[in-house]
């Protein structure tokens, strides 16, 4: 009785997620299916639609500089440049942990994975509370409510604070979850995170790098 | 093999698509007779000059909620939600969605955001400066109360949900077909329907950021439409065309999705061209994403930007013209049975035809700012909605009624409510081009007798009604059908596809056997569907441990793992409740209630989570 094969690859090789019950297993089954998890694919979309919703705020940002003769208006402050800039290039760095953490899972190696994890949200909460506070002291000096260029950089600005935020929440689940142990489940969760890091990260850079281009 | 769990709770924790694209089309069935109630006001209160069945600010609730209603709340739910999500997985020969719990979270956001822009309407503040609630009209100085702020909270609900579902399709077609099925075996109808869900991908955080900034402009005070403080009232048309032209087609290509699988049914042929269509489809949307401001002709743009985007308003008639030629090739070369489905999407390519040639005309700029704002453009655009959106819908809810119900309709009352929703439409639609050419404003409650529009304007009520008439026939029909119609069985029609494989209606798990694909027309291919009835006989090929799945590789669907499905879950509605609290405390100015109900969002997503599904598998 001939197997069903699709692609040469007969259904007895092809791996199943109810067979993994522990580390080990995970790894193996990881290793053999091919392509990235139906996770993954999810995580794409979700970084499709929310780096066009990034894209948008950026084309308002531009779109409203190009009807501004000052830019930002006069009394308004330019924004710091040198603090935000390192800030972002070490919020950047957490890129390396999230998807070394990744790899580990992929080979079954849950209490590296978990340590790459806290590391890079050691990191990152760091980075947040830098950020919530830096907004709020900002808010003292200028305020959303006095002019286009304010209404657009604190959304702008907030936006990528508040998916900062959703990350950490996160990566702080991922280090709760993975302390029961490998699952396919878990180690799909933490590919789709370190992606979903790699897309906030590079748009944290994006955005402060428009932000900062009113200093130019 | 599993079962769905029985009674009221079976349909609230249900994760199967075919049970959540049953609740959509109830649903959106209630939201299209809301809708359709707004219009039949609309239309008696223009029936004569100078009446005054309704004031004008009533009829400025009645036009917004008719176009928000027909948009939002019935077009994208009822192709993406119910059609989409019943027969998609159907096709690709999946057992359900990628992310069936996602699907359901889809659905009860959807009823949800539903609910939240209709309770405007009972507490007499609903929306009221058009569907494209342009500022500064939309603004807090002119539009005060809670009107608009129903609009933008209504709309960045409802784009959650539509956007879940987009991101669930795409995952699906390119994941889930059955292995085997590779990208150009795929059938058409799942190409429009990927093309569709890219659009609504990719468009609607446009119109996200956009009601946001609204939002935030009439309740925090932000200043992004206020030119006094350098803000710009072209944003706002710009952010919601750049939302709302690809959204048109977000429309119609699902409904030439259904088309291209009512034809060859019923023609006995496979489409002409299916490369060129499969591309076409795809093209459609993307083109359409570069075509926005041909909305805005009137607002003063340079000539530069106003000719590329007339230029580019041409470039998409070309892949819509490939498909209508293909089609009639269809028509032509196969041997076509008029039977009801078949008639409607004739009538469906007739009113397309009509509709794409109005649109053309807008190209020409001296012209699109001339019938700007008039009837004309409404003429155009329900020609575009109702002829080619709607009718391939109702043509599609009698091609399937017997694969979902398991009974026949009625073909002679079928064919009169065509006969009769075609002629009421023409009649509704038709003289609104002479009135607009005459120069007949829109958005106006009422209009001056003695300028020639009376006649026209009391032609279109009648075809309103007769409209009505048509539809109410349509349901009439079905739910007799329901109840006394002759047994269908797996195939009335010999139709194409893979749904058409399996009994009516289709078990809970759709397919116990993973069909053998080797065409884009599997159930034509009689040795593989042989070799399926084998193979279950002999218990080959049977995944029937718990809810398992196969997964593929996205373009050429080879096997890549077997994964297990959620069960039922009561998780999807409670994150839609917990979702719907937070809309209410921001339309409310409850920001610190705000942050709590986030906090119990983020809990629901812990119980959500809480439970893996390979971990439910005894």
């Amino acid at each position: 009785m001939a197997d069903h094969v699709a692609g040469g690859v007969p259904e007895r090789f092809v791996p199943r997620t109810t067979d993994a019950r522990n580390a080990g297993e995970t790894a193996i089954l990881a290793g053999r299916r091919r392509g990235p998890s139906v996770a993954f694919w999810g995580m794409a979309m979700l970084i499709a639609s929310e780096v066009t919703l990034f894209g948008t705020f950026i084309g308002t940002y531009y779109y409203l500089r190009f009807e501004n003769a000052h830019w930002p208006p006069p009394g308004t402050p330019e924004p710091r440049v040198v603090v935000p800039l390192i800030m972002v290039g070490i919020l950047a760095t957490t890129s390396l942990p999230m998807q070394l953490a990744a790899g580990a899972a992929q080979r079954g190696r849950v209490s590296s994975a978990r340590a790459f994890l806290v590391w890079a949200l050691a990191v990152q909460c760091g980075y947040l509370a830098w950020a919530i506070h830096d907004y709020v002291d900002q808010l003292h000096v200028s305020t959303p409510q006095d002019n286009a260029y304010s209404s657009i950089y604190y959304v702008l600005l907030g936006a990528d604070h508040a998916h900062v935020a959703i990350g950490v929440l996160l990566v702080a689940w991922l280090v709760w979850k993975l302390a029961r142990g490998l699952t396919m489940y878990r180690l799909n969760a933490t590919q789709a995170v370190a992606w979903y890091w790699h897309a906030v990260n590079l748009l944290t850079l994006v955005v402060i790098g428009v932000l900062l281009s009113a200093t130019i | 093999m599993w079962q769905s769990r029985p009674g009221v709770l079976g349909w609230v924790m249900t994760t199967d698509h075919k049970r959540i694209g049953l609740l959509y089309f109830w649903t959106t069935l209630v939201l299209f007779a809301a809708g359709g109630a707004e219009a039949l006001l609309m239309r008696t209160q223009l029936a004569r000059p100078n009446q005054h069945v309704v004031g004008p600010a009533t009829y400025d609730e009645l036009f917004t909620m008719h176009g928000l209603t027909m948009i939002f709340f019935f077009i994208i739910p009822m192709t993406t939600g119910a059609f989409g999500n019943y027969l998609l997985p159907l096709m690709v020969g999946a057992r359900d969605m990628a992310f069936p719990r996602m699907n359901a979270l889809s659905y009860w956001v959807f009823l949800a955001s539903g609910i939240f822009v209709y309770t405007s309407l009972f507490i007499g503040q609903a929306p009221n400066a058009g569907w494209f609630d342009y500022v500064p009209l939309a603004n807090v100085k002119f539009d005060p109360g809670h009107a608009i702020d129903f609009y933008c909270l209504g709309i960045i609900f409802n784009g959650i949900s539509s956007s879940l579902t987009a991101g669930n399709f795409i995952v699906t077609i390119l994941k889930m077909r059955t292995p085997g099925m590779s990208f150009n075996r795929m059938p058409l109808f799942c190409f429009a329907f990927l093309a569709a869900s890219w659009g609504l991908l990719f468009a609607l955080p446009s119109l996200t950021a956009d009601t946001l900034f609204l939002f935030l402009d009439r309740n925090i005070g932000t200043h992004f439409f206020d030119v006094a403080k350098g803000g710009s009232t072209l944003l706002w048309q710009h952010l919601f065309w750049i939302f709302g032209h690809p959204e048109v087609y977000i429309l119609i290509v699902p409904a030439f999705g259904i088309a291209t699988e009512i034809i060859p049914a019923f023609t006995q042929r496979r489409v002409v061209a299916f490369p060129l269509v499969a591309v076409a489809e795809l093209l459609v949307v993307f083109i359409g994403f570069g075509v926005w401001a041909h909305h805005m002709f009137a607002t003063g743009m340079p000539t530069v930007t106003v000719v590329f985007f007339a230029a580019a308003t041409g470039v998409v008639v070309i892949p819509s013209t490939i498909q209508v030629f293909a089609w009639c090739m269809t028509f032509i070369t196969g041997n076509a049975r008029f039977k009801t489905p078949l008639l409607f999407i004739a009538g469906f390519i007739f009113m397309f035809v009509a509709g794409g040639l109005t649109g053309i005309m807008f190209l020409a700029v001296p012209f699109d700012q001339q019938v700007t704002d008039t009837y004309f453009v409404i003429a155009h655009f329900h020609y575009i909605i109702f002829g080619a959106a709607v009718f391939p819908i109702f043509g599609g809810m009698y091609f399937w009624f017997p694969k979902v119900t398991g009974r026949l309709y009625y073909e002679l009352p079928g064919q009169i409510s065509f006969w009769i929703i075609f002629v009421g439409t023409n009649l509704l639609f038709f003289p609104m081009h002479i009135v607009g050419l005459e120069g007949m404003p829109r958005r106006n409650y009422t209009y001056p007798g003695g300028l020639g529009w009376g006649t026209s304007n009391l032609l279109e009520t009648i075809g309103s009604y007769l409209t009505t008439i048509g539809i109410i026939v349509l349901i009439v029909n079905l739910v007799v059908s329901y109840f006394r119609g002759a047994v269908a069985g797996p195939d009335p029609w010999h139709g194409a596809t893979l749904e058409w494989t399996i009994s009516s209606p289709p078990p809970e798990y759709n397919f116990a056997v993973l069909p053998k694909v080797s065409s884009a027309y599997p159930n034509w291919d009689y040795e593989d569907r042989a070799e399926d009835r084998r193979k279950l006989a002999e218990g080959v090929m049977v995944l029937e441990q718990g809810h398992e799945q196969p997964v593929s590789s996205p373009i050429d669907g080879w096997w890549a793992e077997i994964v297990e499905m959620p069960h039922d879950s009561p998780w999807p509605i409670l994150l839609a409740l917990a979702m719907s609290i937070c809309f209410v405390l921001l339309l409310l100015h409850l920001w610190m209630g705000f942050c709590f109900a986030l906090a119990g969002i983020v809990l629901v997503l812990l119980g959500w989570h809480g439970e893996e599904p390979q971990e439910s598998v005894a």
